[in-house]
């Protein structure tokens, strides 16, 4: 009564209209209605690529989560994982990557041809492929596409794939289905580079090449405000998109594969990916059956699971994922501008001393880190490759296994001593104490971090540690390197050995103990230089594995990174959704264009 | 506003304070307050003794322990032993029968008592192969209760700092600037403004992205009261200027000023004694201010950081999932310790404004 | 009034200038930029960066990008988003809509409980009710809102009877006008709640306050002498007269909602102007920073603005002041 009339006396005093505004506002926001696209669809491909699994049905809507904001949808500018993702399902690729049988499989190319000296691939198109808009895909667009990536005008990270030895590709026409590329050396990753190199089309962005604006093609804003634009070549086509809200993906009409039974892939209707704040959120959403797919962290699988039976859903464990968690010391040698030091030179001798790096190794409880943090989903890692990279990881590399003692006597073998509160000094009477940094963002880091100090406290070392915005991390351990160790974690997508070559080869960026090495420092990591710089030339799988399995033994026994643990891998999908093929790496959903839905 | 301003001595104005401490005492929701306050506040500083572990005591094997709960057996307290039984889900179980006393006074790890001596004794320990987690224990089984303890320590005196602070630059900023008038108060008042119309969050998140790297994550602490500061003086600092213009027009401080005195010794003797009572209220009003920007900076991250512990950075704990899906409640007290350091300083302040002036209103 | 609020407005010129210069000062005191995430990523060649570094224009002196900036600004160029990659008017649109919509939402929330309650307190003086009412105020506003966010998250997750998080659902678009219109407003319910309790608290202290002066008037007693009756005497006289001084509250109201609501829009995922400011600041993205912040301020003078009108417009009494 009294609430009503206290509205009345408001509403009577004309101040209505005010509080109609943002009624009205409401509306018109519900008003914006997705633009409706129309396609020419054009007849199934005379050489489209046939899937082998059992055929499913067409209809339903595959709905995700996705924490970061995509950024564009321009492959020349794309830098992050939510827009490579984005152009995944639009662009398609010369070749592609079967990620169970980790190897390359064609792609817009149906075939290809290597030479004797393994350097030139010819690769023989698909015909009758056309883009979503019903233009033509033909040999051109190809040349188009390694044109826009070579050109200065543009810089871009693609260029990075594509230069071999610091000499680009040469790429010539045959016809308009026939392609060479001429690799400048002998490459082993050739083929699954090129499955990364999106195909543009030549036809709608030939204009924007010429002026020199390609950059600014297929930004954010064009998704936002006409989705027709941007043309796909692969299983979907952008349908909208809502900044910080959702992507709308629907049907490609004119994807080139098709199933055994002649039914036209992809099966599924819509894609749409909602935009949440974190992973926090993401896993909610799923465990509320909102989301049709999501990857589960160790900790939070059990609580998840509990949902399983109401909302119809599964969570496959994939064993240990490609993600490895590490810590290194700062073993740079070199000076700031202001001619001091970067590390203490007196702690500088310890990070530098094997002994001491193997001994801090022993001293990790990795179980504990695995029990504690992970739920006991995980394992303890040894080699600089993960355990899930079966057909490059090397089980046999030296093991080091939870040993206060050992540990301790490693370190008085190696000049150090205890005083009688135990804390431990060099041999100059340095106390032995640093500082440990990581990111403060993710707290399985920062956990982690908090066990390293407590064990390394019953070594008799103290640990500082300092948990830091990841920009402020990045410019200390890429610029001004002044840090004692780091906290951090790599995730590798295909286990390719090259896609390492930055951290292994002295002179790489991501060489973290001591990047961008003039010459080689020690002989140790000479040798890694060699070895990688082999694998890379070789095209014999055999000698490649053996090239790289002596890298892991190197690693191993020098501990530059001084490896933590690998978490296990798990993944939620629903039910209903068919020919799911999980592989040991990389995303569940894969294969996009083969899954297909029991109910609608 | 004028009824709190007494032409009076400095001894009339510690009577006027034994008496607000006494008819504060004599209110039974004034006292509580500061009972609570004081339970608290002495738990900050005998926090070593109090709390049973260390803030970074871990145990690896008891994570996201649920609190023990605690039995009468043989005589005296004892606190049941759980088992893990399932590590998966953090599920543990007690083990029926199975406990082990609590001893008092008994030896632990070892600290300064106050800072200076030393001391292994602790208010209730277990034996070593045990724990007893009155609050639960967090993601690598360190005791909530003990960090609780511990991280009052930096809660409760970040307000208390940075409120000194602040009401020393806004008295003397304030003061001056009411004082002598002019072009000084012209400017002051400008920037005093120009803070105010900054959205303090705002102000606060910059400040911190700046300064952060210049400070060790051990000097956290230091930064924030320095930052929590440095936006706070300004509101204060304009009230005390409109006090001390009227005050500067009263007879004592013009008879103070014909005798010579200087204005720094006017501004002090004179001036200062009279703006007592208000900056007791005023202080005691806003301290939850602070412990509240303390408690969201690091809720955000960008505070305080581990393995210390402040209420703020033990919430932000709390924010994942899994703490409230497998009903981690215990991970949610420093919420509630937040909360009731805050209700008793708003109490408290609302008390001592009516004790002092009945007339003044928010 | 028209000088008045040409006048009001001016001083925000001086308040922009002064908070953008502020703000890009401490931004360039942090390390590192927005693109130091990319340089931590393998494949990307460190001519690439130089090349992006002199695109968005980071290798020139500080005083010379501020200045770019504000030259652009003053033609209504807000400059780019180097995350988003947008215009950052384009970026800003919704996130303002979403931020106002919770703001104004929450305002009436806590205006159509706190009135009354406000009402009931000071009619029943000093009984149970009003007791009740002032702890719970007490409590409301000592509750530090993020913990609230959190908690209500917990409610939700638990119970399944709201969203968690965001502006609208995942199917969004594949719904009718009608449900799209109930999905939105099943998103504000909880932000919209977690943000009007600590108003409901001071609204209510305020409205009672004012409800007992007004009781106290002389035109209640004279009204009580002619012999009106008590409910129209409370509901007439003395509500129309305590509400008054709140209108120019709603203002205010407005502008520390529009700037307080960032730590809950970031714990409940909500899509606002608050949330993007935060995620900008972590990112280094300059320009979304510096806009956002403008726009928080100027909405803020602007509320202050609308609470002077809105009170003017109430009570004759007051006049607009004719100087400063």
């Amino acid at each position: 009564m009294l609430l009503l009339y206290s509205t009345l006396q408001i509403f009577k005093k004309g101040k209505w209209a005010l509080y109609l505004l943002p009624v009205l506002w409401l509306y018109l926001a519900s008003c914006s209605k997705p633009p409706i696209r129309h396609f020419i669809q054009r007849a199934i491909p005379e050489d489209s690529h046939i899937i082998s699994h059992n055929p499913g049905k067409r209809g339903g809507i595959l709905i995700q989560s996705e924490a970061g904001e995509l950024a564009t949808l321009n492959p020349l500018v794309a830098s992050d994982a939510s827009s490579s993702s984005a152009i995944g399902l639009l662009l398609s690729s010369l070749t592609s990557y079967d990620w169970v049988k980790s190897e390359v499989i064609p792609g817009l190319a149906k075939s290809w041809d290597v030479s004797e000296d393994q350097k030139t691939f010819t690769f023989h198109l698909r015909k009758g492929v056309f883009w979503s808009d019903g233009e033509p895909f033909s040999a051109d667009d190809i040349i188009f596409s390694y044109q826009c990536y070579y050109d200065d005008r543009f810089p871009n990270r693609t260029k990075f794939f594509l230069t071999i030895d610091g000499k680009p590709c040469k790429i010539k026409k045959i016809d308009d289905y026939t392609v060479n590329i001429i690799s400048p050396e002998v490459y082993a990753p050739f083929l699954s580079f090129v499955a990364g190199i999106s195909i543009l089309p030549k036809h709608k962005l030939k204009n924007a090449y010429k002026e020199g604006t390609l950059l600014k093609e297929w930004s954010i804003s064009t998704a936002k405000n006409n989705p027709e634009k941007i043309v796909s070549l692969g299983p979907f086509v952008l349908h909208s998109y809502r900044p910080g809200e959702r992507i709308v993906y629907a049907r490609n009409p004119n994807y080139y594969a098709i199933d055994r039974g002649g039914t036209r892939l992809p099966y599924i209707d819509y894609i749409i990916d909602k935009m949440v704040s974190d992973m926090n959120a993401m896993t909610v959403v799923f465990a509320q059956g909102q989301t049709d797919t999501e990857t589960i962290r160790p900790g939070d699988v059990a609580w998840v699971k509990r949902s399983a039976q109401t909302h119809d859903f599964k969570i496959i464990d994939r064993g240990p994922s490609s993600s490895r968690t590490f810590i290194w010391f700062n073993m740079n040698p070199g000076n700031n501008s202001d001619g001091k030091p970067y590390v203490d030179p007196h702690k500088s001798k310890w990070f530098n001393n094997k002994t001491f790096r193997q001994a801090i190794s022993h001293g990790i409880n990795r179980k504990g880190i695995v029990e504690g943090v992970l739920f006991g989903r995980g394992v303890p890692q040894h080699s600089s490759v993960s355990v899930a990279n079966k057909k490059w990881h090397n089980p046999n590399v030296k093991r080091y296994d939870f040993n206060t003692k050992k540990a301790r006597d490693l370190l008085i073998g190696a000049g150090f001593y205890y005083n009688d509160r135990n804390e431990l000094f060099d041999s100059d009477n340095n106390r032995i104490s640093f500082k440990l940094q990581t990111n403060k963002e993710n707290d399985t880091r920062t956990e982690m971090a908090t066990i390293f100090k407590e064990n390394m406290h019953m070594l008799g070392i103290e640990v500082i540690l300092q948990f830091i915005d990841f920009n402020t991390l990045v410019v200390k351990i890429s610029d001004t390197f002044d840090y004692d160790a780091s906290l951090l974690g790599l995730t590798s997508g295909t286990g390719e050995p090259a896609s390492g070559m930055d951290v292994y080869s002295s002179g790489g960026r991501m060489h973290m103990w001591y990047p961008q090495q003039k010459t080689p420092a020690t002989n140790w990591e000479a040798r890694i230089d060699e070895l990688m710089q082999l694998q890379l030339t070789t095209l014999d799988i055999e000698q490649r594995r053996e090239y790289y399995f002596e890298v892991q033994e190197i690693m191993a026994e020098q501990q530059p990174f001084i490896h933590l643990v690998t978490p296990n891998l798990y993944s939620g999908i629903k039910n209903k959704w068919q020919n799911v093929n999980a592989p040991s790496l990389g995303g569940l959903i894969w294969n996009i264009d083969e899954i297909w839905s029991l109910k609608k | 506003m004028h009824g709190l301003i007494h032409e009076s001595g400095l001894s009339e104005i510690l009577k006027m304070k034994q008496n607000i401490l006494k008819q504060l005492l004599n209110r039974p929701l004034g006292f509580t307050c500061i009972i609570i306050l004081a339970i608290f506040y002495l738990c900050a500083i005998f926090a070593p003794f109090i709390a049973p572990y260390t803030t970074s005591e871990q145990n690896l094997k008891k994570s996201y322990h649920p609190p023990t709960g605690i039995i009468w057996k043989e005589g005296r307290l004892h606190v049941k032993i759980y088992k893990n039984i399932d590590p998966t889900a953090a599920k543990y179980e007690y083990s029926f029968g199975n406990s082990v006393p609590i001893h008092f006074f008994a030896k632990g790890y070892p600290y300064k008592f106050l800072g200076l001596i030393p001391s292994d004794r602790h208010l209730f320990q277990v034996d070593r192969d045990n724990k007893i987690y009155l609050l639960g224990s967090d993601s690598t089984g360190r005791d909530t209760f003990s960090r609780l303890v511990y991280g009052s320590r930096i809660s409760l005196s970040i307000g208390l700092i940075a409120i000194s602070i602040t009401m020393i630059m806004g008295f003397i900023v304030g003061g001056l600037s009411g004082y002598y008038g002019g072009k000084l108060d012209f400017f002051t008042m400008r920037i005093v403004e120009f803070l105010m119309a900054i959205p303090g969050l705002y102000l606060l998140l910059a400040l911190r992205s700046a300064l952060a790297p210049y400070f060790d994550s051990a000097q956290m602490f230091f930064l924030i009261v320095i930052i929590l500061a440095s936006i706070g003086w300004a509101g204060t600092a304009r009230i005390i200027r409109g006090m001390s213009l009227s005050i500067r027009s009263r007879q004592f401080v013009l008879a103070a000023e014909s005798m010579g005195q200087s204005s720094i010794i006017i501004l002090f003797k004179h001036i200062l004694p009279n703006l007592t009572s208000y900056l007791l209220v005023a202080a005691t009003l806003s301290i939850p201010g602070y412990i509240l920007g303390e408690a969201a900076l690091s809720f955000l991250g960008l505070g305080i950081q581990e393995p210390s512990a402040s209420w703020g950075l033990m919430l932000s704990q709390a924010q994942n999932m899994k703490v409230f899906m497998l009903n981690f409640w215990w991970l949610l007290t420093p919420g509630l310790a937040i909360f009731i350091t805050v209700i008793a300083f708003n109490v408290l302040g609302d008390i001592l404004r009516d004790i002092i002036d009945p007339k003044m209103k928010a | 009034m028209i000088p008045f609020i040409f006048r009001r407005l001016f001083t925000l010129v001086p308040l922009l200038f002064g908070i953008t210069l502020l703000v890009f000062f401490l931004m360039s005191l942090a390390p590192g930029d927005f693109l130091t995430p990319i340089k931590q990523q393998r494949d990307i060649s460190e001519e690439y960066i130089i090349e992006l570094e002199k695109q968005f224009g980071l290798d020139k002196p500080l005083y010379q990008q501020y200045f770019l900036w504000l030259k652009s600004v003053l033609t209504l160029d807000f400059g780019y988003s180097w995350t988003y990659k947008v215009p950052v008017t384009e970026l800003l649109g919704n996130r303002i809509l979403a931020t106002f919509l919770l703001s104004f939402t929450s305002i009436t929330f806590a205006w159509v409980i706190a009135i009354p309650m406000g009402v009931l307190a000071a009619i029943y003086q000093n009984s149970i009710f009003d007791r009740l009412s002032a702890s719970l105020a007490y409590a409301a506003l000592s509750i530090p809102e993020f913990f609230l966010a959190i908690v209500a998250i917990y409610v939700a997750a638990q119970t399944g009877w709201f969203p968690i998080g965001g502006f609208t659902s995942i199917d969004y678009e594949f719904m009718s006008k009608s449900s799209r219109l109930i999905d939105i407003v099943s998103h504000l319910i909880l932000p919209t709640i977690v943000i009007g309790i600590g108003s409901i608290a001071s609204i209510m202290r305020i409205m009672r306050a004012n409800f007992i002066d007004a009781i106290r008037a002389e035109f209640v007693i004279t009204a009580r002498a002619k012999g009106v009756q008590e409910g129209i005497i409370m509901f007439k006289h003395v509500l129309r007269n305590a509400i008054n001084p709140l209108i120019s509250s709603f203002g205010f109201a407005l502008s520390a909602l529009l700037s307080g609501s960032l730590l809950v829009e970031i714990v409940m995922n909500y899509p606002g102007l608050g949330q993007l400011i935060y995620q900008s600041l972590l990112r280094e993205d300059q320009f979304v920073v510096l806009a956002a912040i403008m726009m928080s301020c100027t909405l803020l003078v602007i509320g202050n603005l609308i609470a002077d009108i809105i009170l003017a417009w109430s009570d004759p009494r007051i006049r607009f002041e004719r100087d400063t």
